[in-house]
């Protein structure tokens, strides 16, 4: 019998805050509307008073709300990230999550009170590099980028003076976080900059007899027999040509899962539990968020882990342990 | 509850199959006009969220439904409607899929993401706009019919016929759920070309009726 | 031109490819005796399994180097995860007589209080980070290849640390922990027999419709385009900007190094340095987009309204 991890669930909208809550989620994390977070996407997020509403719904039922702020301010506009961090501290939310050191420093100086997480977007991936921002900015949570097996993390739990997150389910950069620039290569608008990668603006779905070929500006990222299972449009998820020969040279249109791996994973010393999907439906949250509530729990008193059925929420129907398993390098 | 009797026994299927007779689109319009005003005052953020988007104006296309339905989603003034076909529509983006799915999309109970995965759904032209009304929808608790019933009560004069003709095609709907059912299911659709001349006639005899609450001030000064 | 562009400097930046180490030494000595760049630097950025085989070199290209009158950095890995990559790194960062280039915030922390290089890699995007960074002993700052023109003013205007950017060679795109170059053999990182030296200049990646797209490196994704802001020279020094850094490529470097120099020195015209530097890019196309706001794949010429 331990305590259970805490499981940090993605809302997108007001609706996928209360479906994630009323699943189970022990924290809730939002962005605002704008380029202040690293979803930055048509139709998503959340206004000040949503934010409002949904910290008072999320407190009335025993959740904590994170609001990342996980985008690197522009030089000489500031403003709007600042601002993030103010609304934040002001609405009363129970964490920032942050990526850049100036907006950090920010943080730190006007909202000292205002607990710090590091996003994945600042790509700590190392304790040296953790202890920095840990010594610097008093970051009291770090979320570990996706590029560590279960041993390294292990390891590095034993050597940081801070909590450690890591992600458990949906949708993964196989780059370094924060650190990849393939969007803003091919289409203009940049992950760091803008908060949106391979953004819809960008992308086009034509159907060509029953074959779906999907592009992201001018490239063509994939094409998919007819009934084949689908992806995103990620650069880092297409189909490409290198020596002549046509492969995913760099992932499959796949999401993470490591449900069956809860239990090694609390003994590897992490704090918190991640589900990516801020894009997606509140029906994916309440699924997703239901059977990790139900996995965390049982793994907490030493139960085997039920295994719920997740697969028909993965991205092109498939699913990996990605770099937590060492084979995938 | 609603003042006009007890609720008629509608769920999402029922609905489904009542839309799905090859009905003409315009015998439709009361009951979406009614939809949209009642979506819109339940959810009144809702398309808010379209404020960023250039030319909000979507095809949804139940594949199995001999029509689509166009949606201006304009932040002002939204509106829905439904044409035979798409094709003279200038329409920013195109969503595809069954009729049951595309409702339970609406209503936020599946995973619309997953049904791209699974190629259950299909979408063409502007990503944007598309991610922006899965988006849109998904931020409310949409239950189309508890938004419509809602309205049912207060409504003010001007309402009352779009309110009639739609408790009307409900309640013709309710007393026919066991043949809508098949109807969802069986390719009735076929019998639609059938049917036409005679419910071209009917067509113009609820025309009336279905333009006056597009004609609401609600609706009025928006689109062109 | 102008005498501010004659006192601007070049940076030739680190080798990113896995070159063989006679190659990379050769490439080298021909710097420290033929090439006008102002500084050099050595050292393994992307893959801390090529590190071994350049150690036995080190000691003698840098004293040439520096017999030669370059300012040698030695730059370090840009991905830090293992233990073994960290101790590594610390001794590097704990070398006082070394001027070392940060490529991940790990080696910044390491340096902190010492005077040492921000690399590329390293995530500076606003005045705030760049103050937070110079008050730490960072005096020069190599920034990201996607900020463009109106983010270089700003931060070249804030004075608080000498600036640098990349004006040719492949742009650093991404960083994994997953080797593609192993992946596209079938094999995996820790079992990747070294593949990646096959490609020089990098692994041709195109796309399905046959347009040329990436360079893969190992576990680095650089673009295939070269970048070229020879165009953009004096609107970057006009902002305060006085370091430009070359990339090596698979192509005449001292050639390279001999254009841009030309150029900023003002003996040759930017018509003519373009025409030169195509030669020498054998036929790799250009880039120069994210000066311009735009893709970053684009090559806008400024010469056009």
């Amino acid at each position: 019998m331990s305590a259970p991890l805490e499981l940090v669930c993605p809302a997108g909208t007001p609706a996928a805050l209360r479906a994630a809550v009323n699943a189970g989620a022990d924290s809730v994390y939002l962005g605002f509307r704008d380029e202040t977070n690293a979803r930055n996407f048509p139709g998503l997020n959340f206004s000040r008073s949503e934010l409002a509403e949904g910290i008072r719904f999320a407190h009335d039922h025993g959740a904590r709300v994170l609001v990342a702020i996980n985008t690197f301010p522009e030089a000489g506009n500031s403003g709007p990230w600042h601002r993030a961090v103010d609304s934040a501290a002001d609405l009363g939310a129970d964490a920032v999550i942050l990526a850049d050191i100036g907006l950090m420093d920010y943080a730190q100086r006007v909202h000292p009170q205002l607990r710090r997480h590091l996003s994945v977007q600042a790509a700590a991936s190392n304790p040296e590099a953790i202890r920095f921002y840990h010594q610097a900015f008093g970051i009291k949570r770090v979320v570990l980028p996706r590029v560590l097996t279960v041993a390294e993390i292990t390891a590095l739990n034993a050597q940081v003076p801070v909590e450690t997150e890591i992600f458990v389910f949906g949708g993964l950069c196989v780059m370094a976080e924060g650190r990849c620039q393939l969007s803003s290569y091919a289409t203009g608008v940049s992950p760091n900059k803008d908060g949106a990668c391979s953004p819809a603006s960008h992308v086009r779905y034509v159907d060509h007899g029953g074959k779906m070929i999907s592009k992201l500006g001018d490239y063509t990222i994939n094409t998919f027999a007819e009934g084949e299972p689908a992806g995103y449009p990620t650069l880092c998820k297409g189909r490409f040509s290198t020596c002549g020969r046509v492969s995913y040279l760099f992932e499959e249109p796949t999401s993470l899962n490591v449900l069956h791996l809860l239990p090694e994973l609390a003994k590897a010393g992490v704090r918190a539990l991640k589900i990516e999907g801020r894009q997606r439906g509140r029906a994916y949250v309440a699924k997703v968020v239901a059977a990790f509530r139900l996995a965390v729990d049982a793994a907490a008193r030493g139960e085997p882990v039920p295994e719920t059925a997740l697969g028909a929420l993965a991205e092109g129907g498939r699913q990996t342990t990605g770099v937590y398993e060492k084979v995938w390098r | 509850m609603p003042p006009l009797g007890p609720p008629p026994p509608l769920s999402p299927v029922l609905l489904a199959g009542f839309l799905v007779r090859p009905l003409p689109p315009i015998l439709l319009q009361p009951v979406l006009d009614l939809a949209m005003m009642a979506i819109r005052r339940r959810h009144p953020g809702l398309f808010e969220r379209f404020s960023d988007i250039q030319n909000p104006l979507l095809v949804i296309d139940p594949v199995d439904l001999p029509l689509v339905f166009r949606l201006d989603a304009d932040p002002l003034s939204p509106r829905l409607s439904a044409v035979r076909d798409a094709g003279d529509l200038s329409a920013s983006a195109t969503i595809r899929g069954p009729l049951l799915t595309l409702m339970e999309l609406l209503e936020g109970r599946i995973d619309g993401d997953g049904l791209f995965f699974s190629r259950e759904l299909s979408i063409e032209g502007d990503t944007e706009v598309v991610v922006a009304l899965r988006n849109a929808i998904d931020s409310v608790e949409i239950d189309i019919i508890g938004d419509v019933l809602s309205l049912l009560g207060p409504l003010a004069g001007p309402s009352r016929n779009a309110v009639g003709v739609a408790q009307g095609l409900f309640d013709r709907a309710a007393r026919d759920l066991q043949s809508l059912r098949a109807a969802v299911i069986a390719p009735a659709l076929s019998q639609g070309e059938f049917q036409a001349a005679r419910l071209r006639d009917l067509e113009d005899k609820v025309d009336a009726a279905a333009r006056r609450p597009a004609r609401r001030p609600a609706q009025k000064g928006g689109r062109r | 031109m102008g005498g501010g562009l004659a006192a601007a400097k070049l940076t030739m930046g680190p080798v990113l490819f896995n070159w063989a180490p006679e190659k990379l030494r050769d490439f080298y000595f021909r710097l420290a005796d033929e090439a006008a760049v102002d500084s050099v630097c050595v050292g393994e950025v992307v893959c801390s399994k090529r590190t071994p085989f350049f150690v036995p070199y080190v000691a003698e290209v840098t004293g040439r180097l520096e017999r030669a009158g370059k300012e040698v950095i030695h730059s370090t890995l840009a991905l830090v995860m293992t233990g073994r990559e960290l101790t590594q790194l610390a001794e590097t960062a704990g070398s006082a007589d070394l001027l070392v280039e940060a490529n991940d915030i790990s080696a910044h922390a390491l340096l902190a209080g010492r005077r040492h290089v921000i690399g590329p890699l390293v995530n500076v995007y606003n005045e705030g980070t760049l103050k937070t960074l110079a008050g730490r002993g960072a005096f020069r700052v190599c920034l990201a290849s996607e900020l463009p023109a109106p983010t270089l003013a700003v931060l070249g205007r804030a004075g608080l640390a000498e600036l640098e950017v990349q004006i040719f060679g492949r742009l650093p795109l991404a960083l994994s922990a997953r080797c593609y170059h192993a992946r596209a053999k079938g094999l995996t990182k820790d079992n990747c027999q070294y593949v990646c030296a096959a490609d020089p200049d990098g692994m041709a990646v195109e796309t399905l419709d046959g347009k040329p797209f990436l360079a893969v490196n190992g576990t680095q994704t650089l673009s295939h385009t070269y970048c070229n802001r020879l165009g953009e020279l004096q609107a970057l020094e006009a902002m305060g900007i006085r370091h430009f850094r070359l990339s090596p490529q698979d192509v005449d470097m001292v050639a390279v190094a001999g254009v841009v120099r030309g150029l900023l020195d003002g003996v040759e015209s930017v018509a003519d340095a373009q025409g030169r530097l195509a030669d020498l890019a054998g036929g790799v196309p250009f880039s120069n987009g994210f000066f311009h706001g735009r893709e970053g794949v684009r090559f806008v010429d400024p010469a056009l309204p």
